[in-house]
């Protein structure tokens, strides 16, 4: 075994968890992340470009190897068949599992939905109405956005971050702080840190809401997807009241931060806060005694603990499915004292466990909030310090999962950037969901998992 | 479930936009060219009880066939070109064509020059422009309400 493989074997003996691996140029980077939450950077070098996968180690990376294959030309030995992943030139055979059977036949679904959704194409393998396997295609919003980044300076590269999704804007942002903040030796404030903890649960809660609102939608029960919707309505309400902007754009700089709530923003803010707690939890109630909605929820996408830590699976559908890992357990550098992840009572890894999921996890936002914004905040700068690196990373919770960004730096310039978020991550998950439920199922399934396509394809 | 309907019934009393009083109706295709999900999630609220657009004879269909206006959001990628394209060309006439957020008016994109198949309006007609990033629903029921009132029709100042 290449001492590149050993090294990864022994990160997971440790106990560390697969969190990312990007190519740049001719080296191979894999972050695992320490169940302290600190990283571990394994790489190999290889002029060749041929690299031992670790795919049959870590089946989370398979992505991954996928896109450094496509967009930087590693060969990666032993990932077979090495499919295209970004790459839409070739022919439908190359990137599709053959699928072969009496009766069994192909349905293509997108790039264009039915509804106001993003672009990204599906094909189904399915005999009847039963789903035997799901080919993803996203990449049709590939942008190019990490590679746009290359020569930005810290504050020049974080458009790029942001513009990679606006729902996940804070996370991914927050995320790319970190990484130039880790590199530059340099720790966030009390205060910086409570800012930041802010805005992402007011990310998460606007999130969440949004995510039982479509949940609502995928089983067409229209009464619930309108109360959610309204309440997501007056969450970025709610945003844009203490930030100016209703998806927080803006809010988060490296090295620092100008958000000011003052006494009045405060006030309104907790009383607002309160109204929403009382106003979801009076509406998630009634879903509860919904029967007929009820119904169409269990053992429907189920993904098994086991497969969820093979696949890599993140954020609450991990946790839905009985992995108790968070992110922000471990966040050294935001605000989240004594937090533990909460699970629901039933684990089972379907859709009723994922949308219960939001709606606890819900709560915790909403005391963690309630914590948070117990006094004004101040605008704040970072602490410098001394210990620089060439390789930065930032690890954040974002509302669909961990979300890893990393920074190669040249003094103050991007050599190359990577932003794996949790959208990036669960896709696979969905996928192996799908398989042996009914296909007119498929968007109650997508939509418990609610991840977006941008802030993959980037 | 009850309680749900009138918890809706109480926001769109006491919340909602004021009632229409025309009775035009415009349907829309929604095509995501490659934005950063924003614009969606906007357009999305804007069928929410707070602005309910479908009171003012809005629906977003499911295919290009039964549609009046092409809602596109997003800068145009090199990948979204020729289903864009492909859209617009199953719309039957008369049809309209709505740059929705910045993106899509070609403004502030971020991005590797290469993937991009160049400005929308440069692909096909734009008829609309709602700016925003991304729009606001209240920008987008504005520019939408205002469309409608004219029967769909496309004043001069709005095509330049």
């Amino acid at each position: 075994m290449s001492a590149y493989r050993e090294e990864v074997a022994q990160a997971l003996a440790d106990g560390c968890r697969f969190a990312s691996l990007h190519a740049s140029d001719q080296t191979v980077r894999a972050v695992l992340m320490a169940r302290d939450g600190r990283p571990r950077l394994v790489e190999v070098t290889a002029p060749d470009r041929h690299i031992a996968s670790i795919v049959d180690l870590v089946p989370a990376a398979n992505w991954d190897e996928r896109e450094a294959a496509d967009v930087y030309g590693i060969r990666f030995g032993g990932h077979e068949p090495l499919r295209p992943l970004v790459d839409h030139d070739l022919d439908l055979g190359s990137w599709t599992v053959p699928v072969r059977g009496n009766d069994a036949y192909q349905v293509a679904v997108g790039p264009i939905h039915a509804g106001v959704i993003e672009s990204g194409h599906f094909r189904f393998h399915v005999v009847g109405d039963r789903i035997l396997h799901l080919d993803v295609r996203l990449f049709y919003k590939h942008r190019g956005l990490e590679r746009a980044a290359e020569g930005a300076n810290p504050d020049g590269g974080l458009a790029y971050a942001q513009r990679a999704c606006a729902a996940c804007a804070v996370s991914n942002t927050v995320a790319y702080a970190h990484a130039w903040e880790d590199a530059l030796g340099s720790t966030p404030t009390d205060e910086l840190a409570r800012g930041r903890t802010i805005l992402l649960e007011l990310e998460r809660l606007w999130s969440h809401l949004n995510d039982i609102a479509a949940i609502c939608a995928g089983v067409g029960l229209a009464a619930g997807n309108n109360r959610f919707a309204g309440l997501t309505e007056r969450a970025r309400r709610l945003n844009a009241a203490l930030t100016g902007h209703r998806f927080l754009f803006h809010t988060v700089a490296v090295g620092g931060s100008n958000l000011h709530l003052d006494a009045d923003k405060i006030a309104f803010g907790r009383a607002e806060l309160d109204a929403l707690r009382d106003e979801s939890r009076s509406a998630w109630r009634e879903l509860l005694f919904n029967a007929s909605f009820q119904a169409r929820l269990p053992d429907v996408g189920v993904i098994s603990s086991e497969d969820a830590r093979l696949l890599g699976a993140v954020g609450p559908a991990a946790r839905a499915s009985g992995l108790a890992d968070d992110a922000r357990a471990t966040s050294a550098r935001l605000a989240y004292d004594g937090f533990a992840p909460v699970a629901p009572r039933r684990t089972a890894g379907d859709v009723q466990a994922r949308l219960e999921q939001r709606a606890v996890e819900l709560l915790q936002t909403f005391e963690i909030l309630e914590t948070l914004l117990n006094r004004p905040l101040a605008p704040a700068v970072a602490n410098r310090g001394d210990n620089e690196r060439a390789i930065g990373v930032g690890h954040v919770e974002s509302p669909r999962g961990a979300t890893v960004c990393i920074v190669e730096r040249n003094q103050t310039r991007i050599e190359r950037l990577r932003l794996r978020t949790g959208s990036y991550a669960n896709w696979p998950v969905v996928a192996h969901a799908a398989a042996g439920n009914l296909l007119p199922d498929f968007p109650l399934i997508n939509k418990s998992f609610e991840l977006c396509y941008a802030c993959a394809d980037r | 479930m009850l309680t749900l309907l009138r918890d809706l019934r109480h926001l769109r009393q006491t919340t909602a936009l004021p009632a229409p009083e025309r009775g035009h109706s415009l349907a829309i295709r929604h095509v995501d060219a490659g934005s950063c999900n924003g614009c969606e999630h906007e357009l999305t609220l804007a069928s929410s009880p707070y602005y309910d657009l479908q009171r003012y004879g809005f629906g977003i269909v499911a295919s290009p066939r039964h549609a009046d206006i092409l809602l596109v959001t997003g800068a145009v990628t090199t990948r979204m070109r020729d289903p864009l394209l492909a859209a617009y060309q199953a719309m039957p006439e008369p049809r309209r064509v709505a740059a929705f957020g910045d993106c899509a008016l070609g403004c502030g994109v971020l991005g590797l020059a290469g993937e991009f198949a160049g400005r929308l309006e440069d692909l096909i007609p734009v008829d609309i422009r709602i700016p925003g990033c991304p729009p606001t629903p209240d920008t987008i029921a504005a520019a939408l309400t205002q469309l409608c009132d004219r029967g769909g029709r496309v004043a001069q100042d709005d095509t330049k």
